[in-house]
């Protein structure tokens, strides 16, 4: 549900990320934005400042200005390269 | 007065049981290191071309560096090379945990061995004596047992066992050597080497701490580690596992699935390190996971090792084995379109018990997986065992037959290019090899600078020989500081090949060459994302050795010194450019998600190639280091071997 000036994103974090929520939602969250947030302003607000790994709507997205949607699934994770 | 090495590299010769020390100078360390490079000069030095990796000609060589038992997080590492039963090639392997560091304590920096002793016999280093002991009830036993049967007898629970388990025994090509029944010198065969010997385990114990020449400034970097853990990039990794990046893999495309035909896996996220987390790891019932179920190495505050226990159900796993990396949740796993965590589980624990390489473990069962799939093997070539994609059972019941050499296992106990080559069939299509070692679960075909370190690294397929291609692609904002030690500044286009993308591939693969030297753990020290950066690493080696000129560019050429006398070992055994040839799938277009479609080009990878030996400043016909590259590197010695 949104009003008229937020939208409404379904995020989904993983690994140590999930610690930026409280222990019960393990990493799940709905979360009201600003109509006109970007994926830079979603990971402000949660004071994810590391390099991730994001995830729209099932697609890779690297470009942190994407303008968000009403309904986006986001996934967000956290790696290293190799293992 | 040196610091951070012992001085002395214990000979071991098992066929006649002659052990001696040799005590090289201060410049002999200098210029070597320890660990991988250290390893090479003994090989290059004191073996012939043409040996038998199985017969008692070859050499193995465990080492150490300058840096190995001193109190920072990361430095309890140690090299295992040989000549290679999987490869041919030269062989090389990282391991971690406590016996690293401890040996370091007993008295040395290096064992050479050499020879086959006439029965199984363990070597046994205590407070710097040695003797070789009677191995015959112990062979046959899995490293769980032969570990408590060792420190047993000799009366020391604080004993750590490095050894060999059956599948050692049985010469299975991808046999690795293991400590603590759960920490490996995983990849190319040396555990094989380790078995043909008759040597079943070395036990170590020791109390001498290495001397450190500036104890203050090692005890500020060592305690910055520690207190940036959290904020750092490895922070993930330390809780949850290398197995975190499944999901982010899944995302970009490069999980490798359906024996590397795919780069995506719909049941990625049942068998990531977050569900790992949640579910198997030691205590998660109860929430205490994050105490019970990790593990750490010597002065590590990283703790980044898994510990799984299954109580319940078909797959039971003991916690004294361990749990699985991404490696192995992808080489059981998604290779074979497998989202069963806890039967992946039970395999990494029958290759914890027997001591098998995980990732080419896993690799050769998804290439009988494919081959299956494809018709081209049937039920009764597989012993009855439906290698339909997806069936765990089945894989569960061929890691243990491969591991015992038992009915389809013994084939498969060969790797799978030895398997291909004898089923035929075609099925040679469907490998993932290189020198015939099974690639890792990091692609190629959408991470461009992996085509060429898979297929001109001197021991194969290796996903832990340079830094992946992200840090300098869309990452490349959040390592501009240390990317600028390494010398580069520009960000480079996602899944681009150019000149400076080579570029990076050879330089990081330097500084990760360094690293195997100096045998620091490569989540803790590296050029991106990792703890520490270039720079702290050169501190260090200043901090512990007291060789306050080191710079950068020293630890740069010491890596590439190592790299050269791998390629001129290669070169002595007849290998060239020729043998750096990529698996055909890797030319054949990805199937499904984002990566669907991408796919390698021929004469892209020949140009790059051809432009990476260049900057090598190798003979671009052969890909061979030339006698000018070997005398720049101060390895004449190693051209007039390769007669140049």
């Amino acid at each position: 549900m949104h009003t008229e000036e937020t939208l409404e994103i379904h995020l989904q974090l993983y690994s140590i990320l999930r610690e930026k929520l409280p222990l019960e939602a393990k990493g799940r969250a709905v979360m009201q934005l600003d109509e006109n947030a970007s994926l830079a302003d979603l990971l402000e607000e949660l004071n994810i400042t590391r390099r991730v790994v994001i995830s729209v709507n099932g697609e890779h997205e690297t470009d942190r200005s994407r303008q968000l949607q009403d309904g986006d699934e986001i996934k967000i994770f956290s790696s290293i390269s190799g293992g | 007065m040196s610091h951070g090495y012992n001085g002395k590299i214990l000979h071991v010769d098992l066929t006649s049981r002659q052990l001696s020390v040799e005590e090289p100078e201060e410049a002999f360390y200098r210029k070597y290191m320890g660990g991988s490079a250290l390893a090479m000069y003994y090989l290059l030095r004191d073996m012939p071309p043409g040996v038998d990796p199985l017969g008692p000609d070859n050499m193995l060589v465990l080492a150490l560096s300058v840096l190995t038992g001193t109190a920072i997080s990361g430095q309890s590492r140690m090299t295992a090379a040989a000549k290679s039963p999987l490869t041919g090639a030269i062989g090389d392997s990282q391991s971690g945990g406590f016996f690293p560091a401890e040996l370091k304590f007993a008295g040395y920096d290096a064992i050479v061995i050499k020879g086959k002793a006439d029965k199984p016999v363990y070597l046994w280093i205590n407070e710097g004596e040695y003797e070789l002991r009677d191995a015959s009830h112990l062979w046959g036993k899995i490293t769980g047992e032969a570990e408590a049967a060792i420190k047993g007898e000799l009366g020391d629970d604080k004993i750590e066992v490095l050894q060999i388990g059956p599948a050692g025994e049985n010469a299975v090509r991808f046999a690795g050597i293991f400590s603590m029944s759960n920490r490996a010198n995983g990849r190319t065969g040396m555990g094989a080497v380790m078995g043909s010997k008759n040597l079943k385990a070395i036990a170590v114990r020791g109390k001498k701490r290495p001397s450190v020449a500036d104890k203050a400034r090692l005890n500020d970097l060592a305690k910055w580690g520690a207190a940036n853990l959290e904020d750092s990039d490895i922070a993930g990794l330390a809780k949850y596992g290398t197995a975190e990046t499944t999901g982010s893999n899944q995302t970009s495309g490069t999980l490798p699935t359906y024996n590397y035909n795919s780069g995506v896996f719909d049941g990625w996220e049942a068998i990531d390190g977050t569900t790992m987390y949640d579910t198997i790891l030691r205590g998660a019932a109860e929430g205490k996971q994050d105490r019970l179920g990790r593990d750490t190495c010597y002065a590590c505050t990283v703790r980044c090792k898994r510990v799984a226990e299954i109580t319940e159900g078909p797959y039971q796993v003991d916690p004294h084995y361990g749990g699985p990396e991404y490696e192995t949740t992808s080489t059981f796993g998604n290779y074979c379109a497998i989202d069963n965590l806890p039967a992946i589980s039970k395999a990494n624990e029958i290759c914890n018990k027997y001591g098998m390489d995980t990732i080419s473990c896993g690799a050769t069962i998804s290439w009988a997986f494919e081959a299956f799939n494809e018709g081209k093997l049937t039920l009764e070539d597989t012993d009855g065992l439906d290698l339909t994609w997806g069936k765990a059972e089945s894989m569960v019941a061929l890691t243990e037959k491969i591991a015992k050499r038992e009915g389809f296992g013994d084939i498969l106990a060969e790797g799978s290019e030895r398997a291909a080559k004898r089923i035929g069939r075609g099925t040679e299509e469907y490998l993932i090899t290189v020198k015939g070692q099974e690639a890792p679960a990091h692609m190629p075909r959408v991470k461009r600078s992996l085509a060429i370190i898979y297929a001109t690294n001197p021991f194969g397929a290796d996903h832990q020989s340079h830094e992946h291609d992200p840090a300098i692609e869309e990452d490349f904002e959040f390592y501009t500081e240390r990317l600028d030690v390494l010398g580069f500044n520009e960000e480079q286009e996602t899944r681009s090949l150019t000149d400076e993308k080579i570029r990076f591939a050879m330089a990081s693969q330097h500084m990760y060459s360094a690293m195997d030297s100096l045998n620091l753990c490569q989540f803790v020290f590296g050029p991106a994302w990792q703890l520490y950066g270039p720079e702290d690493m050169v501190e260090l080696v200043r901090a512990v050795t007291g060789w306050e000129e080191v710079t950068f560019d020293e630890l740069q050429k010491v890596g590439e010194r190592r790299v050269n006398m791998m390629r001129a070992f290669n070169a002595r055994e007849g290998f060239d450019r020729g043998n750096d040839v990529l698996p055909g799938k890797l030319f054949k277009p990805l199937k499904g998600g984002v990566s669907d479609g991408w796919v390698l080009d021929r004469d892209e990878i020949k140009s790059a190639t051809d432009k990476y030996f260049e900057l090598c400043g190798w003979d671009v016909k052969t890909g061979n280091p030339t006698r000018t590259k070997l005398d720049e590197l101060e390895l004449g010695w190693v051209a007039d071997r390769l007669e140049i």
